[in-house]
């Protein structure tokens, strides 16, 4: 099999998405995605939204409530806050772990207990009073100074499952008051998960999304009561784009290009993480839908292709696609694994059976 | 001492007889058979946890046996294929479908999610002979993951600049 690979110049030099930083801080990154389509932004908009594993509370065992809050109030409350997803990667599913109903491989314990003995004043419960410990109680060690085991700027993060604090006065989020006499102990059992079981899970807050800010595309429809271009002020990303002429005329076949993206993190992972994170669950998605589609039996597929299987094809087809894609072969030996993983999905169709349910698909992504 | 599954809990397949965690123990698994309004069923065992909303990891997880796409190809039309892709929603469909159109052999693709309380969308593709469809979808999966990597290395590249220009940021 010779053909084509697909003729939209994914074998130019310069192909390929492009990413211009704009601004960001701890939690926030904006930046221009260009050279891309729509499809795939919006693919990694929805990923990074509702896909990402992180961890959060999800069993509360309530061994003394005397505070006004119901149990399952408490229990919720407990639930939204942001836990360090650091290390995410090496904490198991509670579905796919050995143990009975949860262990130190696959949930982290965080323990609070507080009493408000003889205050008349309430007693105020922050995220910063639950301690983390491990399953038999025992309190868990901060990492060590200078651990360096995360992805690039996941070494700001706390331990994994210590409650995230960004206010100032280091107390984080409110969980409860207490009045005098009032007690408060529970454990709280956070687990991996993602956000499309629970928002809970989410590693961001919001992800702003705009194309095309002068409209040259006609994907959207200004209601005016009586010109549109006054009653429509133009957002700040339209000063990244040429306006349209006057009396331009309408590129019915023009498609949208850059993406101007704001993605706000949660704090439970830096926001370069979360864009890292999303690329990768999305590139394990199609991954798993290549899996899928190579274990099928071969048996009664017309493929066109004179008696060869259909992964003889696709083996040639990806050497044949990707083998010429140097550009990012030496220069990029800064960002280590990245190549290794490109040359994993290119040609070597054996590297996907890798995905089979290992914790760590990507050889050597993380370097 | 007292479970309280937070909503959304995650059902643990428990093991040893145990109620799943996330099943409310309150939950009488007889209270419909015992409601009159319900005719013809009086008596018969009515799982009333059926009538709970699904559990939500039901979107994601693939059931026991279920496979992520289903292939099936169109017998009236030459080189045509209907994928079924379970446990998945736009965020591949639409992103599958955008790269087949641009295929110069796929002659058709489209996508549908034929209900949207079943996380299952539906793929067909038509090509022109000179690959099958289900050839053109992994060439496309495997285009989309290189062009996602490319992405990942050239945001790394971009945020190590950021990194080394603004020591920090300035949002």
């Amino acid at each position: 099999m010779d053909y084509e690979p697909y003729g939209n110049g994914m074998n130019d030099e310069d192909a390929g998405p492009r990413v211009t930083i704009r601004r960001s801080n701890r939690t926030t990154i904006d930046f221009v995605l260009s050279n891309t389509s729509l499809a795939l932004a919006n693919s990694l908009r929805r990923t990074m939204l509702a896909e990402i594993p992180t961890l959060a509370v999800d069993l509360v065992e309530i061994h003394a409530n005397t505070s006004v809050l119901a149990d399952e109030f408490l229990a919720h409350r407990l639930g939204l806050i942001p836990l360090s997803a650091r290390d995410i990667d090496k904490l198991l599913y509670g579905r796919d772990c050995t143990c009975d109903d949860f262990c130190d491989n696959c949930a982290c314990f965080l323990r609070l207990n507080a009493v408000n003995r003889n205050s008349d004043e309430n007693m105020k419960i922050f995220a910063r009073d639950l301690t983390l410990e491990t399953r038999d109680g025992r309190p868990v060690e901060p990492w060590p100074a200078g651990h360096n085991a995360g992805m690039d700027g996941e070494q700001e993060l706390p331990t994994r499952g210590q409650p995230i604090i960004m206010d100032e006065g280091q107390k984080g989020p409110l969980i409860c008051q207490l009045r005098k006499g009032q007690e408060l102990r529970v454990r709280c059992i956070a687990k991996k998960g993602i956000a499309k079981e629970h928002s809970k899970w989410a590693p961001t807050a919001a992800i702003g999304f705009e194309y095309d800010p002068h409209n040259k595309l006609r994907h959207t429809q200004l209601w005016y009561e009586a010109n549109a271009k006054e009653e429509w002020p133009l957002t700040a990303n339209a000063d990244w784009e040429e306006p349209p002429q006057e009396g331009q005329r309408f590129e019915y076949e023009a498609e949208p290009d850059s993406f101007y993206i704001n993605l706000e993190g949660t704090g439970v992972m830096p926001p370069d993480s979360v864009m890292h994170n999303g690329i990768r669950t999305l590139q394990e998605k199609l991954a798993n839908v290549i899996k899928g589609l190579s274990d099928e039996g071969d048996a009664g597929v017309p493929n066109g292709m004179g008696g060869g299987s259909p992964m003889d094809g696709v083996m040639n087809g990806g050497g044949t696609a990707y083998g010429n894609q140097t550009a990012y072969g030496g220069g990029m030996s800064a960002y280590g694994g990245g190549v290794g993983g490109q040359s994993a999905y290119g040609g070597n169709m054996g590297a996907f059976s890798s995905y089979g349910g290992a914790a760590t698909p990507y050889g050597g992504y993380r370097g | 001492m007292a479970y309280e599954p937070v909503f959304g809990a995650l059902t643990i397949h428990a093991k040893g007889g145990k109620a799943p965690v996330g099943s409310w123990s309150n939950a009488s698994r007889y209270s419909c058979s015992l409601d009159p309004r319900i005719n013809g069923n009086v008596g018969t065992k009515i799982d009333v946890l059926a009538d709970l909303p699904p559990d939500r990891y039901e979107l994601f997880l693939l059931e026991d046996g279920e496979k992520k796409v289903e292939f099936e190809p169109e017998t009236r039309v030459p080189h045509a294929a209907m994928f079924t892709f379970n446990k998945e929603d736009h965020t591949l469909g639409n992103l599958l479908r955008a790269k087949l159109v641009k295929s110069e052999h796929v002659v058709f693709a489209g996508y549908q999610v034929p209900h949207p309380l079943f996380a299952v969308f539906k793929l067909r593709v038509q090509t022109d002979g000179e690959v099958s469809p289900k050839e053109a979808v992994v060439q496309a999966c495997q285009e989309l993951v290189k062009e996602l990597q490319i992405l990942d290395q050239e945001f790394t590249k971009e945020w190590e600049l950021k990194k080394i220009a603004g020591g920090g940021g300035d949002l």
